[in-house]
């Protein structure tokens, strides 16, 4: 099948440090990914490049057979490529709804019933009026995750999805992500949690100071020596 | 808050009535208070379109009323009609908020606000530079014409105009768009919202009014010079306004021009020296007590739709 996503020797560096150094790896559509690695090693960085944010200094970033490199971030959104943030970045003085009105384009008729159904699905629809500033971190975290739905995009970003949620809600959200996945969507996700990422990751790949250490199946990543080594020193 | 909002269209509309029908019986002097008023309405109300929408706060608003005022003056000391000249002074200023929001609105932060106060002083200088077209420092006299009364009915117009624009603007995801980048301009980005675009976009609307207002002060005033026409402190009273009534909100900006113009007006006639103090205690009050002014207090505590 060929690759929803491919990145190809990407280079980020801050004045002297080299956030992410050479990273290639390609995603396969309709899977779940992980990325994992210590702090620093580089995770948000990638995906900040990948999803235009900050700007690659060199290599490529490749979507649904073309290049997205060099693309402003709402463009590459409208591409279908969508992300959540590790820092919770709801508009806290627009609504909920308004949160996922925002997002869309074309009539607002059919825009405001899809906010609604995500409202429900994430059993928020009594909120939906109610400003995110004021909703609690979970429920923040959950309209910054259905925003992203909005659109319907192919490929979604979740940086860091289950820091934060209570376990009940936390499985709520794996289901979701499941569901997607089972309807041909595409995740990439960091995550620290590691029952999460070797419960739901068909693939992981592994960073360490920017670098690509390993990837393979999340059974064969946690008995990988490089991999330990790097999480817990020598 | 029903109740409330029941009567507000009839009373809005005896307002207009009252406003409209208010020269027929006014003094020259009254006539000359209340075009001033709808003045700072459309002036507060035009910042607010970019930096109480956008956040992108612009310490130099004036710039666009001096614009429209030289623009107006200019034609109409060439023979053009004062209302369309007045509408040409609205023009230029669109094309100078084009000329200066393209490269400055892709800075971030308070950039935007130190470019703005310097193209501020910048225009001044170069009114007072170009003698031959502007009069240089000794300003520029228009020929006598009492037009007060029709110059009144104009400024209300563009004050109803503007505030309608903002009403449009608020309630639409249009307006909805232009506060996610005020919220968070990286998400807003990030969430396919083409945030340069709709800067420009808010940006040139807020530049309008003020070029046309300047143009009809200048034609009522009938002189004008660079001090009295790019002074900081217009931008800074239209801040005031904005932040004492409510930014981002539709009639906080009236709100704030109404009670402030009249507040100005009454220590203005006393004392003369307090307005300033004043101004900057009013400042700081806000800022420090209820940072989203009157009605966004209102609007937080009571969960009061955007409408208001």
């Amino acid at each position: 099948m060929a690759a929803i996503l491919q990145v190809r020797n990407l280079v980020k560096r801050f004045g002297g440090v080299t956030a992410v150094n050479g990273v290639s790896l390609s995603l396969e559509a309709g899977k779940i990914y992980g990325l994992i690695g210590p702090n620093g090693s580089g995770k948000t960085t990638l995906f900040n490049c990948i999803t235009g944010i900050v700007r690659r200094d060199s290599g490529a970033v490749g979507f649904k057979g073309r290049r997205i490199d060099g693309l402003k971030p709402h463009q590459i959104f409208h591409r279908g490529l969508g992300r959540t943030f590790q820092i919770i970045r709801v508009f806290p003085e627009l609504t909920a709804l308004e949160n996922l009105l925002v997002v869309t384009t074309g009539d607002v008729g059919p825009a405001r019933k899809r906010a609604e159904e995500l409202l429900r699905f994430v059993k928020l629809e009594a909120l939906a009026d109610e400003y995110a500033g004021n909703l609690s971190y979970g429920q923040q975290k959950l309209v910054e995750f259905i925003r992203v739905l909005m659109t319907d995009p192919e490929l979604i970003l979740l940086d860091e999805p289950a820091a934060g949620v209570n376990p009940t809600l936390l499985n709520e959200l794996l289901e979701a992500v499941k569901a997607l996945r089972d309807r041909g969507k595409t995740i990439f996700l960091v995550e620290h949690d590691m029952k999460v990422v070797m419960g739901l990751c068909e693939t992981v790949f592994v960073l360490d100071h920017g670098e690509k250490l390993a990837e393979g199946p999340p059974g064969v990543i946690q008995a990988d020596e490089r991999v330990i080594e790097a999480y817990f020193g020598r | 808050m029903k109740r409330w909002a029941r009567w507000f269209p009839p009373a809005f509309a005896l307002t207009l009535l009252v406003l409209s029908v208010y020269p027929l019986w006014a003094t020259g002097y009254g006539i000359r208070v209340m075009l001033q008023l709808f003045m700072w309405i459309a002036l507060a109300q035009s910042w607010n379109l970019i930096s109480g929408l956008t956040g992108y706060v612009s310490f130099g608003h004036v710039a666009f009323f001096g614009m429209g005022s030289y623009t107006t003056a200019i034609l109409v000391v060439q023979g053009v009609a004062w209302p369309l000249a007045a509408v040409a002074g609205g023009a230029m200023a669109v094309v100078l908020a084009f000329v200066i929001g393209w490269p400055c609105l892709r800075l971030k932060g308070p950039y935007f606000a130190i470019a703005m106060l310097g193209l501020n002083e910048v225009l001044r200088v170069i009114a007072s530079y170009f003698e031959g077209l502007t009069g240089g420092g000794l300003g520029l006299s228009l020929p006598t014409l009492d037009a007060s009364v029709r110059i009144y009915y104009a400024m209300g117009l563009v004050a109803l105009a503007v505030t309608a624009l903002t009403y449009l603007i608020v309630t639409s995801r249009f307006g909805l768009r232009l506060m996610t980048i005020r919220e968070d301009e990286v998400a807003a980005e990030a969430m396919g919202i083409d945030t340069f675009r709709y800067k420009i976009y808010a940006f040139l609307l807020s530049a309008a009014a003020p070029g046309i207002v300047g143009g009809l002060l200048a034609r009522d005033m009938g002189y004008i010079e660079p001090i009295s026409v790019f002074p900081l402190v217009t931008t800074i009273t239209m801040i005031v306004m904005v932040l004492f009534g409510g930014k981002g909100t539709i009639w906080g900006p009236v709100l704030g021009a109404v009670i402030l113009f009249t507040f100005q007006e009454l220590v203005w006639a006393h004392f003369p020296h307090a307005h300033q103090i004043l101004l900057g205690a009013i400042i700081v009050t806000v800022v420090l007590v209820m940072p989203r002014g009157i009605l966004g207090v209102l609007q937080q505590r009571y969960n009061l739709p955007r409408t208001v």
